[in-house]
């Protein structure tokens, strides 16, 4: 066959605009994929709430709507949770100079929740620490050390088992205060959860303050990748543990904490000692399924050290942990080998592997 | 007929390369870009790529409680100066390449930055 000469050049000039447009579409593509995996709607919201910031990004048809009922949902137990605000089941419960007060079903059942917490880590949880906690200034932010009297003083109110919950009633020795700071946020990440579920959606991220927790997968299908903050600060993570249905929350001594005369004083309080909490430990972190369990979990492992959190999880179990050391070394449950990475430099210090 | 051939080879040549050559920007800009984004109440009120500062650059977010200096550097950010009382958000010190958000709880300020377009990005961070 032969092409007469302006043929041959048309075919030429049209395998030209073809080598273009492929060259264009090649260009087009790496824009154009990143959209697919976020092409299922998403809603990113953030809102200031319980003292801390919330990034809440539900996934979905309805994550719009999910989103806006969550942030009501988190107003609403702010109401009943917060120890500053008056009106809430709390500030009454310290009000009531020992009767009893009535509480809505939230709080009754958060309550009961994190009692049974305090009783399993011996007291190493305790919703009674609060005026200790206010007497260092961790609340206000005018931090002090007290003397030994005066902690010795607070600790004769420190005692969660001399809190009472019968059904919806709660009543606390007189001289007595609670709050729940250590599984509010916690507890909250739950009811999110089940907010999001009401609306349809399967997927979805929250952050409480540095609080994660998620539902299902990603909207692709694979894990959330979590990454665990480096807890002497700055930019840096200690690894990145990949999850689903899960939270994640970590308890460190850098998130709160003021110098005098060259020792550092965090807020994690040791209620067996009214002082800040000396474990070795300098970031506990809990994966589970249930928020309220590892926000609990987390301040509890912080202060009980690594071989009372072995002790426990061994006694336990149904959820795992990541402790730091102040020593550069990480401890974590069997669990975690299969969703944990530990980064540089941490990936090179020690790593001790807990087995039940 | 053979000049043509010549020319068309050659276009497709340079056609192919000057291809390549977006590509490549393409993928260089992707990688390069360190965007901050600056938010106050959940409303992005600035976003900088950092890598595209040539000198410093500062300005002021006011919120509920009052003001934040923000200082963006060439390839980093970080609140200089604020009115809140306990400067959480001054000592939280510079962020160049993601970690934890600066948060000013007063002021409801958050300066996040968005993780560099690498293959395995990091959805949420805990601490």
């Amino acid at each position: 066959m032969h092409f007469h000469r302006s043929n041959r050049i048309r075919v030429l000039v049209m395998v030209l605009v073809l080598l273009f447009l492929c060259a264009c579409g090649k260009t087009a593509a790496p824009s154009g994929s990143v959209s697919e995996p976020d092409a299922e709607q998403r809603t990113d919201k953030t809102i200031f709430a319980m003292d801390t910031v919330m990034d809440l990004s539900p996934f979905g048809e309805n994550s719009a709507a999910a989103a806006e009922a969550a942030a009501e949902r988190i107003q609403q137990l702010e109401q009943l949770f917060s120890v500053t605000i008056e009106t809430s089941d709390i500030a009454k419960v310290n009000a009531a100079e020992g009767s009893p007060v009535e509480v809505s079903d939230d709080t009754a059942r958060l309550l009961q929740t994190a009692l049974e917490y305090c009783e399993k880590t011996d007291g190493s949880l305790d919703l009674s620490i609060y005026p200790v906690l206010k007497t260092w200034g961790f609340t206000t932010g005018e931090y002090q050390v007290p003397s030994e009297d005066t902690i010795r003083a607070l600790l004769e109110n420190v005692d969660y088992q001399k809190i009472q919950l019968s059904g919806s009633s709660v009543q606390i020795a007189e001289g007595m205060q609670i709050d729940l700071g250590s599984v509010a946020k916690g507890y909250t990440g739950d009811q999110v959860m089940e907010v999001f579920r009401e609306n349809g959606l399967t997927s979805g991220m929250i952050s409480l303050g540095g609080n994660v927790q998620v539902l299902g997968s990603k909207p692709d299908g694979s894990d959330w990748r979590i990454a665990i903050q480096d807890p002497e600060g700055g930019e840096g993570f200690v690894g990145v543990v990949e999850v689903s249905d899960k939270a994640v929350i970590t308890s460190g001594g850098y998130e709160r904490f003021f110098e005098e005369d060259g020792v550092t004083y965090w807020h994690i309080i040791d209620p067996a000692t009214g002082a800040p909490a000396r474990s070795g430990v300098i970031s506990a972190t809990i994966v589970g399924e249930s928020g309220t369990m590892c926000d609990a979990l987390s301040t509890a492992f912080f202060i009980m050290g690594p071989d009372r959190a072995a002790e426990f999880w061994r006694t336990y179990g149904g959820f795992d942990y990541l402790l730091v050391m102040e020593d550069g070394s990480l401890i974590y449950s069997e669990g975690l080998q299969d969703c944990f990475t530990p980064m540089e430099p941490w990936s090179n210090n020690s790593i001790t592997v807990v087995s039940k | 007929m053979k000049k043509t051939s010549f020319w068309v080879i050659l276009i497709c040549v340079i056609a192919a390369l000057s291809a390549l050559a977006l590509l490549w920007q393409h993928h260089q800009a992707k990688a390069d870009a360190v965007i901050a984004n600056v938010y106050q109440d959940g409303e992005l009120v600035r976003s900088i790529d950092l890598n595209q500062l040539t000198e410093p650059e500062t300005f002021t977010v006011t919120g509920p409680a009052g003001e934040n200096e923000i200082t963006a550097e060439p390839g980093r950010i970080c609140v200089s100066h604020a009115s809140c009382p306990d400067q959480v958000c001054v000592n939280m010190g510079w962020r160049s390449d993601g970690g934890f958000p600066i948060v000013c709880l007063p002021n409801k300020l958050v300066i996040e930055i968005e993780s560099a377009a690498d293959e395995n990005p990091i959805d949420g961070v805990v601490g």
